[in-house]
């Protein structure tokens, strides 16, 4: 254990971070438990603390009699220089154990600019690097998450990763180890990734070679080197989430977190198909939880946590088979004790116009809209199935209703953007003033155009798409900003070297592992907060370890390419990617399979599941 | 309609929590009580809650105030059996009063805030050295000070916020400080803040580093007799 000396927190920002002891902490005696898992964040812990995923897996684990699960997030850069200085591995919060006493150390990877917060806090940890310098004595460093889908980049570092849905694999893996280790851990490390290998959605990266060609670079083939490891391995699903073990006491931080409020997850999946979203691919199909299950969760939270605000969180909430339903129950259960219900995400279309009036009743504080893609064309190209016209309804419904800020988002460097479709950008943003002006015969409304920057993702339909240049992405920004001269319109966009970055590792392979090492050696970290990127350093890094960024973010690729992530399926086939792809060229729209016809992705059939959803039955 | 008036403490494993934090635990304890709390009227309503004075991030405390309304009649030992049930192990309830009639707000009313520092010396035990740098600290007449702040600097006189001269104790670790600071209308002086002139000014010889700082309790002063807010008429 750690003790904390009054010196160290003294002098740091925020030092609450570190030290622990909230509202719903599980605190165990690690003498008494068999397997201890630390459940790491790559992020500072007010990021950490607001994540959904890390919350179920914390409960799952500790309500197993003997496993304890202990949380650690990534320390800000003053407290990792306070931690170096006095010697201080980074620890856990619970019990301030150092990672070097867990078991498994597992982190999420929810985007790939926290990578180089994984290698520093192993770092921290003192725990070695390279998955291939830890033997039995080690903790086994495991990782799963979105980015557990392209694994690559991180090969060389994780013992292993899980694809999918966690909660079912957590507990395997947890039996595993203690087994592993009540057997005196026979066989040492090999051992246990052999049994490891052998769970559903598990991926041992070391039982697999991966061979590059010799003319053009691109993978050759993924050899499996090992009989415990399977040829592909598919992601893991909850069938019924609605059965699902959901964590009714979260811990509640002292501190003020991202999201800091009761988190009620509607349902997982969405299958809108919007081509560029990864997110749509890797956790198809929709499963909804039922109504009454959602109402008793939030009471059992609101009652765990004191919390005054409950947030309905899904991939796109509105979708919700029994929103309004919901949400009419929920206003009318919780209204007397303070409590307010929020909704994250929008549809674009006036239903959820009324239902945003229902939930904020008078705070009018600005309405969230993502058309995506400035033109019709390009809307269709993504599959955003969207118009104008619901855009006009939307809005005009939420002035009517007196809002008078809106905020649109959108994405450049989509496949087959022009400059037709960034000035359609401008034009929405005017279109939105001008509705303003017809309904309540004055000026006065604000927009707020935000622009990221779009960065090709594996397993999606735009996996082969070579991502826009830096000097065309900025260029395109610099083209709109001088379209929107508006007083009344605001316009954000995001830093260009950032999304160039994102996109070398989104679609890299195991070569970017040096790379990575070199680039955190010479001071890479928390590379997503734009004060603390460093893009020269990374420039140097690829210079240094002589990879072409270019290769893996601005290339076109080939159609029949084998991907680096081939060997990892979330369930959807690749030759739906590939008609998707033919699709978005030809411009044609593909339905959303909740209700629409089935676009034969593969997931349903290929994984034994089916799409759950309440509409008409509850 | 109640107003209960309670005396609580902030211990060592939250003492890293801001006062916003701390407030904001104690209000989502109370609403797990599910006690008639009183809230604001309006559209964002707010649990009706005060405070006495904030504490410092990184300071203890073994006495806050704060006032808390309930819609219904609510006993002092109801509150205090259902909140504690519901406090981190780190917050302690120590007394209840229900405030009668018509008071001054907490804030406005509490006028000294007691410390106890506890320090350690900076190489080796130096009891005389302690001593005198006290002795002059508390015969000065004026002691300047510039505070620094996000909005500038300021120079203050530190005695102006002393109410009577600190008191040190030597102990083979280190020293105990005791002080009484003024709470003014138009500002005050923290603890760390005369220990940082303490160490740099009157050469105390002791690491304000590895300071631990503990309010030992607020109160209200009136024509020089000193009560806590829970004894306050």
């Amino acid at each position: 254990m750690i003790k904390l000396d009054p010196s160290w927190l003294d002098n740091v920002t925020k030092p609450s971070r570190y030290t622990g002891n909230e509202w719903n902490m599980i605190k165990k005696d690690p003498a008494t438990v068999s397997v201890s898992v630390a459940l790491a964040f790559p992020d500072v812990y007010e990021v950490g603390m607001s994540n959904l995923g890390l919350k179920i897996l914390y409960n799952i684990l500790n309500r197993i009699n003997d496993v304890v699960a202990e949380r650690v997030y990534a320390p800000w850069v003053d407290m990792e220089a306070v931690m170096r200085q006095n010697d201080v591995p980074l620890y856990t919060l619970e019990n301030m154990r150092p990672l070097t006493e867990f078991d498994v150390v597992g982190f999420t990877l929810q985007h790939e600019m926290s990578y180089t917060n994984i290698i520093n806090m192993l770092d921290l940890a003192k725990i070695p690097l390279l998955a291939s310098a830890r033997d039995e004595h080690h903790a086994l460093v495991i990782a799963g998450g979105p980015c557990a889908f392209n694994a690559e980049p991180l090969a060389d570092f994780v013992d292993f990763f899980v694809l999918g849905d966690g909660e079912e694999t957590i507990g395997e893996i947890a039996n595993a180890v203690r087994t592993w280790k009540k057997s005196g851990k026979i066989g040492g490390k090999n051992a246990i990734l052999e049994q490891v290998a052998a769970i559903e959605g598990v991926y041992v990266p070391s039982f697999y070679e991966v061979s590059y060609r010799d003319d053009d670079g691109c993978v050759a083939a993924v050899k499996v080197i090992h009989p415990a490891a399977k040829a592909v391995v598919t992601k893991r699903i909850v069938r019924d989430l609605d059965t699902a073990e959901y964590p009714t006491k979260p811990v509640v931080p002292y501190m003020d977190v991202v999201h800091d409020r009761v988190v009620l997850e509607l349902f997982r999946g969405c299958t809108r198909g919007c081509r560029f979203c990864q997110a749509g691919i890797l956790y198809r199909p929709v499963r909804e939880r039922r109504p009454e299950t959602l109402l008793k969760l939030a009471r059992q939270i609101v009652d765990s946590t004191g919390y005054d605000e409950i947030s309905l969180t899904s991939l796109s909430s509105a979708d919700y088979s029994c929103l309004h339903h919901l949400v009419t129950d929920l206003i009318q259960e919780f209204k007397n004790q303070g409590i307010s219900v929020s909704l994250p995400s929008l549809r674009i279309d006036s239903f959820s116009i009324k239902l945003a009036e229902e939930v904020q009743q008078v705070r009018k504080s600005g309405l969230t809209f993502a058309p995506e893609a400035g033109t019709q064309r390009l809307r269709d190209v993504i599959n955003k199935g969207v118009t104008e016209k619901n855009l006009e309804d939307a809005v005009g419904a939420a002035f009517q209703a007196g809002w008078s800020s809106v905020k649109l988002y959108f994405m450049i460097g989509l496949p087959t953007e022009t400059d037709e479709d960034i000035r359609g950008i401008a034009d929405l943003a005017y279109k939105v003033l001008n509705l303003y002006k017809n309904i309540k015969g004055r000026r006065g409304a604000k927009v707020t155009v935000s622009v990221s920057s779009f960065v090709p993702k594996p397993h999606t339909a735009f996996q082969w798409y070579g991502q826009n240049s830096s000097a065309e992405l900025e260029r395109k920004q610099q083209l709109l900003k001088s379209l929107l001269k508006d007083k009344n319109i605001s316009f954000n966009w995001h830093d260009v070297e950032i999304s160039y970055l994102e996109g070398v590792f989104a679609r890299g392979d195991r070569r970017l592992g040096q790379v990575l090492l070199e680039a955190w050696r010479q001071g890479a970290r928390f590379d997503s907060w734009s004060e603390h990127f460093k893009y020269d350093v990374w420039m140097n890094a690829f210079k240094k370890m002589n990879v072409d960024p270019e290769f893996y973010n601005l290339r076109n690729r080939d159609i029949n390419e084998l991907m680096p992530w081939d060997h990892l399926s979330s369930g959807v086939d690749k030759k739906f990617l590939q008609r998707e792809y033919q699709a978005a060229l030809a411009e044609s729209f593909t339905e959303d399979c909740r209700r629409g016809k089935c676009s034969n992705c593969g997931v349903c059939s290929g994984l034994g599941v089916k799409i759950i959803d309440w509409e008409g039955k509850a | 309609m109640t107003k209960l008036r309670l005396e609580i403490t902030k211990g060592e494993e939250i003492r890293y929590i801001s006062h916003l934090d701390y407030a904001r635990t104690i209000e989502r304890a109370l609403r797990r009580t599910k006690m008639p709390l009183a809230y604001s009227e309006g559209f964002n309503p707010h649990m009706k809650l005060s405070f006495a004075s904030a504490l410092s991030v990184g300071v203890t405390s073994m006495a806050e105030y704060m006032e808390v309304e309930l819609t219904d009649q609510v006993s002092t030992e109801q509150l205090r059996m259902a909140l504690a049930q519901q406090l981190p192990p780190s917050i302690v309830i120590n007394r209840v009063k229900e405030v009668v009639g018509k008071q001054a707000a907490l804030m406005a009313v509490v006028n000294i805030a007691a410390y106890r520092i506890v320090v350690p010396w900076q190489t080796v035990e130096a009891p005389e050295a302690a001593k005198i740098a006290l002795e002059k600290f508390n015969n000065s007449p004026a002691v300047l000070y510039i505070k620094e702040n996000p909005k500038g600097r300021r120079e203050i006189d530190i005695k102006n916020y002393i109410a009577e001269a600190v008191i040190s104790n030597p102990t083979p670790e280190g020293i105990n400080l005791t002080m009484l600071i003024k709470i003014t209308p138009t500002g005050s002086v923290k603890p760390s803040e005369v220990l940082k002139v303490l160490t740099e000014d009157f050469a105390l010889p002791v690491n304000s580093k590895s300071a631990l700082i503990i309010r030992l309790g607020l109160y209200v002063e009136t024509d020089g007799v000193r009560v806590s807010p829970l004894e306050m008429r």
